[in-house]
């Protein structure tokens, strides 16, 4: 009888997840790469899908013609919105490269060097970046050539 | 035997079907990075979208990554919801958005594809 009392009191002791404090618990983990990896991305991703969504809706002037689309595209040829369009593929690189490394843990035995392959993606994605950046403003809009 | 008729599906498949689907994604998006930018105006111009738009194959290819990213990033979200041990009344609620907002952004996009004109060669050259 105590025995089973005892088993009662035991699973009641144990810890199921709060909603309320989800923040706290996840901060409250001990983080090396892998949990940095997983938390980016989770917030790439996030921020990717809401992207999605934005760029349906920005292209939606293409039904309207030739001067709905050119004048809507003009908004987004600016200084500010290139820069904007230089991080969203900071965030596209980080998801891609993550996600290749993800892919080779699963299927290809990565488990066994997932650290170096976090570095090296985060190595790949700065050169892609900074690629990115003077293709973007030298050769597109002409910040840096002028 | 099962408390939730839900933990009858393993989720396996799905976690299959998203890696599959983000390798076709980091393919597409290196397609759509290099044709965005090859050019300054590849990207950001009426014209260049109308003379891509001419091919049927690429309109498919466009389509075809516009699915995989819906279908990637909305099963990823909804991932994320499932990792947090829901009410099923909260379950229900964000599946039924998430399904409403796909299915409705997908139409979307399908329909300004589809609004888009075939031109014969002569007036596109024209311009």
């Amino acid at each position: 009888m105590q025995t089973i009392d005892n088993q009662v009191e035991n699973k009641k002791k144990i810890k199921t997840f709060d909603q309320k404090e989800w923040i706290k618990e996840n901060l409250s983990y001990k983080k090396d790469s892998g949990s940095w990896a997983w938390i980016l991305h989770r917030i790439t991703g996030i921020a990717l899908i809401a992207y999605l969504f934005l760029h349906i809706y920005s292209l939606s002037p293409l039904t309207e013609g030739k001067a709905a689309f050119n004048s809507k595209m003009e908004q987004f040829t600016t200084p500010f919105f290139m820069v904007l369009e230089w991080f969203l593929f900071a965030f596209v690189l980080f998801h891609a490269l993550n996600g290749i490394r993800i892919v080779i843990v699963d299927w290809a035995d990565g488990a066994k060097y997932h650290k170096p392959l976090y570095r090296l993606s985060w190595i790949v994605g700065i050169i892609l970046f900074l690629g990115m950046g003077f293709l973007m403003f030298s050769y597109e809009i002409g910040v840096l050539t002028k | 035997m099962y408390k939730y008729r839900s933990s009858k599906n393993s989720g396996s498949k799905s976690w299959v079907i998203q890696r599959i689907t983000g390798i076709a994604l980091v393919v597409f998006m290196i397609g759509h990075y290099i044709l965005m930018h090859y050019h300054p105006d590849s990207g950001h111009t009426y014209e260049a979208v109308l003379s891509r738009m001419q091919y049927s194959w690429y309109r498919i290819i466009d389509l075809s990554f516009l699915v995989l990213g819906m279908y990637h990033g909305l099963n990823g979200v909804w991932n994320i919801f499932r990792d947090y041990n829901l009410k099923p009344w909260q379950n229900i609620t964000i599946l039924s958005l998430i399904l409403i907002l796909g299915i409705a952004f997908t139409a979307w996009g399908f329909t300004i594809i589809f609004s888009i004109p075939y031109v014969d060669s002569l007036s596109l050259s024209g311009n």
